[in-house]
């Protein structure tokens, strides 16, 4: 996927969170980093689910879907289905967590532990 | 005016005030282990129901000279036990028992703010002097043998636990700095009065390592989100600071011999009764009022759900 369309996904995102809860967020940033996107999902999600903004979940599908296609081959193969489906974030925060796990060697900082 | 038999130089409602500080610090430490997933009720219950049940009899046990473990010879000066054992091993079992933090494992829980943690823990280097200088029940030479070797165990607690990182990890930090320091100090409370500057050193340098494996390799063993390290670097500081009393307590201190194999017997007499009473305590607390906040409530922060008020803006 271009990085033009995962921007316009984003931004369509921003858009409807903007009007519907009020929150502001980094289009930019949402189409670039992983993690941050992670957390507008969601966050978009979850204002879906409680205060019925269902118009929500199918831009925050397309995030996930966007950011997971322009993840790297393989990536989430390693993971079994199950976790990868159904973790906190879904595939998306799967794709994270194998990220996180690829770039940092040792302990990813404040995982399991303060120290 | 009343006096304690066990501090006879001083009114025994100051000696009283006194010790509750103790009661009150331990208490506190165990709420490390249960940050943001334990009712406020169950909280309430539990420790004041382990003040009692718990924390009462050891104290009695290493302080009061009749005591059981006293009559056996266990030192503790300011604590190690009584205090930081205790308090260790039943945050571990709390954290057992209520079971990790949503997302535990697979989140980063960064600190809220580390200028507050760098803050803390200078009040608590301070705040020590009170505790183990104060353990003499006197303003003499021992009490100020004891804030020396007290300042003396938390500097070389630091140093050793940003060491330790810098060697593992690559790289020192604040946290691991306070953490060590913290690390000293627990160490060198049950030594305070019995042990001279050098064995200072020597054990707080050994707690800072020691800690710094409690928090990090022996807390991936465990396996328990003991949220804030209590276990890690209470009970381990507090276990090695009780064996360490046992080797370098001198007689030219103050007159008393150490022994690693009746501060042994100490160590393993807290950690079993604060062990065992502590989940006990627990199971009594979910019959009451259940220990758990649920899901929603814990995604959205306990100062709110339990509360109605939150720090910051």
């Amino acid at each position: 996927m271009l990085p033009s369309e995962k921007l316009a996904i984003a931004a369509h995102l921003h858009v409807l969170l903007r009007r519907k809860t009020g929150r502001v967020t980094d289009t930019e940033w949402m189409a670039h980093n992983a993690e941050y996107a992670t957390e507008i999902v969601r966050f978009a999600r979850r204002s879906a689910h409680e205060d019925g903004h269902i118009e929500l979940v199918d831009w925050a599908d397309k995030l996930e879907q966007a950011m997971v296609v322009g993840a790297p081959p393989g990536m989430l193969a390693r993971r079994p289905l199950p976790q990868a489906v159904t973790g906190a974030g879904g595939l998306l925060a799967a794709l994270v967590s194998q990220v996180d796990g690829a770039a940092e060697v040792d302990v990813p900082r404040y995982v399991r532990g303060l120290r | 005016m009343a006096v304690s038999h066990v501090a006879p130089n001083v009114p025994e409602s100051v000696y009283a005030m006194y010790q509750l500080t103790f009661a009150v610090i331990t208490a506190a430490l165990i709420v490390g282990a249960v940050v943001e997933r334990m009712r406020f009720s169950a909280l309430l219950w539990f420790i004041g129901m382990w003040s009692v049940v718990v924390y009462a009899p050891i104290a009695h046990w290493v302080w009061e000279p009749g005591g059981w473990l006293a009559q056996k010879g266990v030192l503790d000066f300011a604590g190690g036990s009584v205090v930081h054992i205790n308090a260790g091993v039943s945050g571990l079992v709390c954290a057992h028992v209520l079971g990790p933090r949503r997302g535990y494992g697979r989140e980063s829980f960064e600190p809220f703010n580390l200028g507050l943690t760098m803050a803390g823990a200078g009040l608590l280097w301070v705040g020590w002097f009170g505790f183990n200088a104060g353990s003499a029940v006197a303003a003499d030479g021992r009490a100020g043998l004891a804030m020396a070797v007290t300042h003396i165990a938390a500097s070389a607690g630091a140093l050793a636990w940003m060491v330790g990182e810098w060697v593992v990890r690559g790289r020192p930090s604040l946290l691991g700095l306070c953490s060590g320091l913290v690390a000293g100090l627990v160490a060198i409370t049950p030594a305070a009065g019995f042990v001279t500057p050098s064995a200072a050193l020597a054990i707080g340098a050994i707690a800072g390592l020691t800690c710094y494996w409690g928090a990090t390799g022996l807390k991936r063993i465990l396996n328990a989100d003991d949220s804030l390290d209590v276990f890690g670097v209470h009970g381990i500081g507090g276990i090695v600071g009780a064996l360490l009393t046992g080797v370098f307590a001198s007689k030219t201190i103050s007159g008393v011999h150490g022994d690693i194999a009746v501060q042994l017997l100490g160590v393993v007499a807290v950690v079993v009764y604060s062990g065992v009473m502590s989940a006990v305590l627990l199971w009594v607390t979910k019959v009451i009022v259940g220990l758990r906040v649920d899901d929603s409530s814990e995604v959205t922060g306990l100062d709110v759900t339990q509360h109605r008020e939150h720090l910051g803006s």
